[in-house]
């Protein structure tokens, strides 16, 4: 109990804290996860398939009901359904009513979120344009292809101008440009204040918005922080040069570099190897083009998260 | 807010049904057929003439015998039309609104909605029973309005047949709910459905049976589980019957000629039953049957409850 009065103090938008869901069916989906997201943040959850992301998201909306949870959500503890009315939600591969236009779904998902009338009839037209569907706005969902279906998806978990939007894998079937809008539209959301949680196998584009990413691995959180505290940890360095090294290859691989054609490299964040190095390849007389400090993409991060098993208490 | 935006919700969904249409022609067909039928001293002209009955039960010396005419309509429609393959057909058209809501990719949004999930299930149980309201409605007005203007036999009791058609659906449809949200198949509501109302009018039957045969009262266990067990069930014969009563539809007697009713038997059954129309109690009727449906409307909140989507 203290642990959920420290939570309603802070002011995190998301706050969970041993989060745990068995299925039926023994299927342990989350082993105990512990989130947290600041207000204004563009947070990503990722994590491999069967990883748990939906699970958690589910339960954040209640669509789900945990085994076990605290925490707050926009400081309400989790489940309760007053404060669903100002959070915007994308489900992961959603069926829309096929008989509905998108501007009856806009409005119908807008009036079982409280929003007032007047409210909906201003904010479906600018949100239908915000994801370029107004010519579409009044013909039938089942005449729009996924990805017109996945826009109105997004348009429509913005109708109440949510504080907080989860989005459930939100560029799942977008073409490049839909997926560069959605990002834009993060962006501007960000800079409106709400906050933002996405799911995504993406790497790249989570790379691109995301303030903070969290790994889930098996039911666990196996590496959570900014994207730059997540890449600084683990470095390389990069060695290019011109010429021929011939016989000092072989000094190049004691000091503990992969060679590579004209690239010699030095995995972690030895300095002094690198300088030795250096000065290996000077005596050869090959000229240096450049050396370069290399972040771990997420990408990196993303594999070794998974290949590293993070807890043995998580281990199936 | 919310309410209306589901009731409306189903209704756009009604509305995007063939059977919706279909079933709304043939009530225009069935109030088409009827248009096409006279009454002549002595005898009844069909499709204007094309076929005809001699027969004077529906005329007298005076003119056209509205309440024999109104027994048979109110009858025929109660037993058939309304009360048979309406509901079979409703049962059917409103099968699959369940299993839509709860399907997986559509029920996660209006779960995260901030609404309890009960009030939910309630709303759109509502919305279903509005589809059938539209169909009872059509069908009963458009039918009160033939027997009016074309023959001049206005039955305002008849009207009152429309909430009670509605309400004999519903106590069908709480079952095909129930299956539905569970088993997330339409067939198997609509089999599950259709089997219950068979089961529920085959225990009401027994019962009558035992009144139509008080020989068979001797058998006191029998008797008793048969009382106990039309307790418990929705009484949708009943239902129908409360109808013909409200309709003012006389019994059937006087379909049968002078000499036929010697028939002893058969005249003592007819009053018999006559008898147990008039003793039916609406409010235990419609009460006892209302408590069955609360019952299984509430297993089916419960149960929804506390489903993972
Ligand atoms: N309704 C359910 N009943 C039983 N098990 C479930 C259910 N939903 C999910 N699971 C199980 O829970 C685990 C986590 O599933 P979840 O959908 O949360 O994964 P995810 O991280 O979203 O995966 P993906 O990247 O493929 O979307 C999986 O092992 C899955 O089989
Ligand atoms: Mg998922």
């Amino acid at each position: 109990m203290t642990a959920l009065a420290i939570t309603e103090m802070t002011n995190w938008a998301v706050d969970l804290i041993d989060v745990r869901k068995t299925y039926r069916g023994r299927v342990q989906a989350l082993k105990g996860v512990n989130i947290q997201v600041g207000r204004g943040e563009i947070f990503g959850l990722l994590g491999p398939n069967g990883a748990g992301k939906t699970t958690l998201v589910k339960i954040m909306m209640t669509v789900v009901k945990p085994t076990r949870a605290f925490g707050t959500i926009l400081g309400r503890p989790l489940g309760h359904r007053g404060k669903l009315a100002r959070v915007g939600y994308l489900p992961e591969s959603h069926r829309f009513p096929g008989y509905l236009t998108g501007a009856q779904l806009l409005d119908y998902y807008a009036a079982l979120a409280k929003v007032p009338l007047a409210k909906r009839k201003a904010n479906a037209p600018r949100l239908l344009d915000r994801v370029s569907m107004t010519a579409w706005a009044n013909t039938r969902i089942d005449r729009y292809s996924k990805g017109m279906i996945q826009r109105l998806g997004i348009a429509q978990a913005l109708m109440n101008d949510p504080e907080l939007v989860v989005l459930d894998e939100p560029t799942d079937g977008l073409d490049p440009v839909g997926r560069r809008d959605v990002r834009q539209l993060l962006l501007e959301l960000k800079s409106k204040g709400t906050t933002v949680l996405l799911n995504s196998h993406l790497l790249s584009e989570l790379e691109m918005v995301c303030d903070r990413v969290s790994i889930l691995v098996d039911g666990l959180v196996a590496r959570q922080g900014t994207l730059s505290e997540l890449t600084e940890r683990t470095l390389e360095y990069r060695v290019h040069f011109k010429g021929q090294v011939g016989a000092e290859g072989e000094k190049l691989r004691a000091l503990g570099g992969h060679l590579d054609g004209d690239v010699v490299t030095f995995p972690g964040r030895d300095v002094g190897k690198v300088n030795a190095a250096i000065d290996v390849l000077r005596g050869a007389g090959v000229l240096i083009e450049s050396v370069q400090p290399r972040k771990l993409s997420l990408e990196e991060i993303f594999v070794e998260a998974m290949t590293a098993k993070p807890n043995p208490r998580g281990a199936r | 807010m919310q309410f209306w935006a589901i009731i409306i919700d189903s209704f756009r969904e009604s509305k995007d049904r063939k059977i919706f249409w279909v079933m709304l022609l043939l009530s225009s067909v069935v109030a088409a057929a009827m248009f096409c039928v006279s009454f002549q001293p002595g005898r009844v002209d069909i499709m204007f003439g094309m076929w005809t009955i001699e027969t004077s039960a529906f005329t007298s010396a005076d003119g056209l015998r509205a309440d024999r005419l109104a027994a048979v309509i109110i009858d025929g429609i109660m037993d058939h039309v309304l009360g048979f393959v309406g509901i079979v057909l409703s049962v059917i058209a409103t099968a699959n609104f369940i299993p839509n809501f709860v399907e997986r990719g559509t029920v996660d949004l209006v779960l995260s909605k901030p609404i309890p999930r009960w009030r939910l299930l309630l709303y759109r149980y509502l919305g279903a029973m509005s589809f059938l309201g539209v169909q009872t409605a059509f069908f009963v007005v458009l039918t009160f309005l033939v027997a009016g203007v074309r023959w001049n036999v206005w039955l305002p009791g008849y009207l009152l047949s429309i909430p009670l058609i509605i309400l004999l659906f519903s106590f069908l449809y709480c079952i095909s709910a129930l299956v539905g949200l569970i088993t997330r198949s339409t067939i198997t509501a609509i089999l599950l459905t259709l089997l219950g109302w068979v089961i529920i009018a085959g225990v009401q039957s027994l019962d009558d049976m035992f009144v139509l045969y008080p020989d068979w009262q001797k058998s006191e266990a029998a008797y008793h589980t048969a009382r106990t067990a039309r307790w418990i069930v929705p009484k949708t014969s009943d239902m129908t019957r409360l109808a013909k009563r409200w309709g003012h539809a006389t019994n059937f007697l006087f379909l049968v000629e002078p000499e036929t009713t010697k028939d002893r038997e058969l005249v003592q059954r007819a009053e018999k039953q006559e008898a147990q129309r008039a003793a039916m109690n609406p409010v235990v009727i419609i009460g006892s049957s209302l408590l069955f449906e609360v019952c299984v409307v509430l297993i089916a909140m419960f149960k929804f409850s506390r489903t993972d989507y």
